[in-house]
């Protein structure tokens, strides 16, 4: 039986789609509180506003992260959601779960919690919404000793780490992403679990251009697989694929008719730098132009792969919209070699090299990609110690306002600042 | 030269508790000892929590500092 005439919310049910309002009535019958939910929505809905107050000093003894302090501002009316915390579980490697697993979690947010969950959170943790300050030690204790799982980061703390399946299941992957990424989860524990950072720091691991797990978009540290010779081409497959034998896309675009496969067209054409031809039935690639789009090896994967010389490029800098708007990260070292043999050590000084720096310099709550676009990209090079490339730039000739130091000049210069300003006055 | 760990954590005890606000960012505490490394003073603030001197706020983005019984007098 419903506590709140909820009729705006009903509407929501009317599509022919799945509901969250069908869901949270239905868990309602087990979870007297997420009436509340929809009742403290519902009153939103009405009144354009929200009765969330964000934040607080909830969390557990010793973790500066993975609690989310969340009150309603109406607690006598909705005395279910009067502490709604969230709680951030860090997901696997890769998103593997057993259901063993998924179903004792289940348990435990069943025991402590409403019940509600959010699969997955933006950064990749299991989202648990919805539990009283009194519950979370509770939770902690068992998650921890009974299942083994840990707490994901929150606030101004490294994210919890997330990466592409790898080379568990994609033959693509440049790198083995679930150890690099497992491996610096391990390394930078500290920093998950308590706030070190002017704001939020995340990195994640792709294993190939096709970056799927968006790290190019939602990550201050994107590493994306690549590779530095030449795409790998079996012109056998190639001529397979000519001749109709092979499905392109691996038959992912098959349930419609688009006509017989043309290379020309499909994928020579399209090829955003013209790199790649045909020399009688041979496909040729100028490799040196390639700007590993993976359009042709997504497109023909049984003749087309990457190259052999494996390892990641590393792009820093993206966020979400807070401040400045949404950016991509900003490439910064075209290749690197990343690899458990030496303990990821390289990619560990680069990142440790950018935090020295960013915690120095970085304004509160700004992303390293904003603290990055306020001193510019030649200074942050400079601090970094990492030499400028053709690679850092977008386009020739779009910013000429590169300042050379003399002892960056072979055989240095000499400048008069008074007779130069004699011509051009400041 | 830089201030010892103990007269660090006064430091930054006295300024969480003679601050305006109740609760301040890590780079706040920078000033305490500018001789310092940032990571240094994270470090030694997030020892003091441990012990009870200093207390996390966090508003799910951002994570801040305070004195125990200053930001709990405000929570309540």
């Amino acid at each position: 039986m419903a506590k709140h005439e909820t009729p705006l919310l009903d509407q929501l049910e009317t599509g022919p789609w799945p509901s969250f309002v069908t869901d949270l009535k239905r868990q309602a019958e087990k979870k007297p509180e997420c009436w509340d939910i929809l009742g403290i929505l519902e009153l939103s809905y009405k009144e354009r506003i929200t009765h969330w107050k964000h934040g607080g000093i909830v969390g557990v003894f010793g973790y500066g992260g993975g609690i989310v302090g969340r009150y309603a501002d109406l607690p006598k009316r909705f005395p279910g959601v009067e502490h709604f915390h969230t709680i951030r579980v860090a997901q696997p490697a890769s998103k593997y779960y057993s259901t063993a697993n998924l179903r004792q979690l289940m348990d435990l947010w069943e025991k402590h919690g409403s019940g509600m969950t959010n699969f997955h959170g933006s950064t990749g943790d299991i989202i648990l919404l919805g539990t009283r300050t009194e519950n979370l030690e509770p939770f902690f204790w068992d998650l921890t000793h009974d299942m083994g799982q840990d707490l994901g980061g929150s606030g101004s703390n490294l994210r919890t780490p997330a990466n592409c399946l790898g080379q568990s299941r994609c033959e693509w992957s440049c790198y083995d992403t679930e150890e690099a990424c497992h491996h610096l989860t391990l390394h930078y524990q500290d920093e998950i679990h308590r706030p070190a950072f002017p704001y939020k720091f995340k990195f994640k691991f792709s294993g190939c251009p096709n970056d799927c797990v968006a790290a190019i978009a939602r990550s201050d540290v994107s590493v994306i697989g690549t590779w530095r010779d030449d795409i790998r081409i079996d012109q056998a497959g190639v001529k397979e694929y000519v001749a109709g034998n092979y499905p392109p896309n691996g038959g992912s675009h098959a349930g419609k008719d688009w006509g017989a496969f043309d290379i020309q067209k499909e994928v020579i054409d399209i090829c955003p730098t013209d790199c790649m031809w045909m020399e009688g039935d041979e496909l040729k690639i100028d490799d040196k132009e390639c700007t590993r789009c993976m359009h042709c090896i997504n497109v023909m994967p049984r003749a087309l792969r990457p190259g052999a010389d494996q390892g990641a490029t590393i792009c820093v800098g993206a966020k979400a919209p807070i401040l400045d708007g949404a950016q991509f990260s900003t490439l910064i070292v075209p290749f690197m070699k990343v690899s458990k043999d030496n303990d990821f050590e390289e990619l560990i000084d680069f990142i440790e090299g950018i935090w020295d720096w960013w915690m120095e310099v970085g304004k509160n709550r700004e992303r390293v990609g904003e603290t990055m676009q306020r001193v510019g990209l030649p200074t942050f090079l400079n601090v970094m110690g990492i030499d400028p490339i053709p690679q850092h730039v977008k386009e020739p000739r779009s910013n000429p306002y590169i300042f050379w130091k003399e002892e960056e000049v072979e055989g240095g210069f000499e400048r008069d600042i008074i007779e130069f300003r004699k011509r051009h006055a400041a | 030269m830089a201030l010892s760990k103990d007269e660090l954590k006064d430091a930054i005890e006295e300024k969480a508790v003679k601050s305006p606000k109740p609760q301040l960012y890590i780079k706040d505490f920078y000033k305490c000892d500018p001789e310092s490394k940032p990571r240094v003073i994270k470090n030694v603030a997030n020892e003091m929590v441990r012990e009870g001197r200093l207390m996390f706020w966090s508003s799910g983005s951002t994570t801040m500092y305070a004195i125990p019984s200053r930001i709990q007098d405000e929570e309540h």
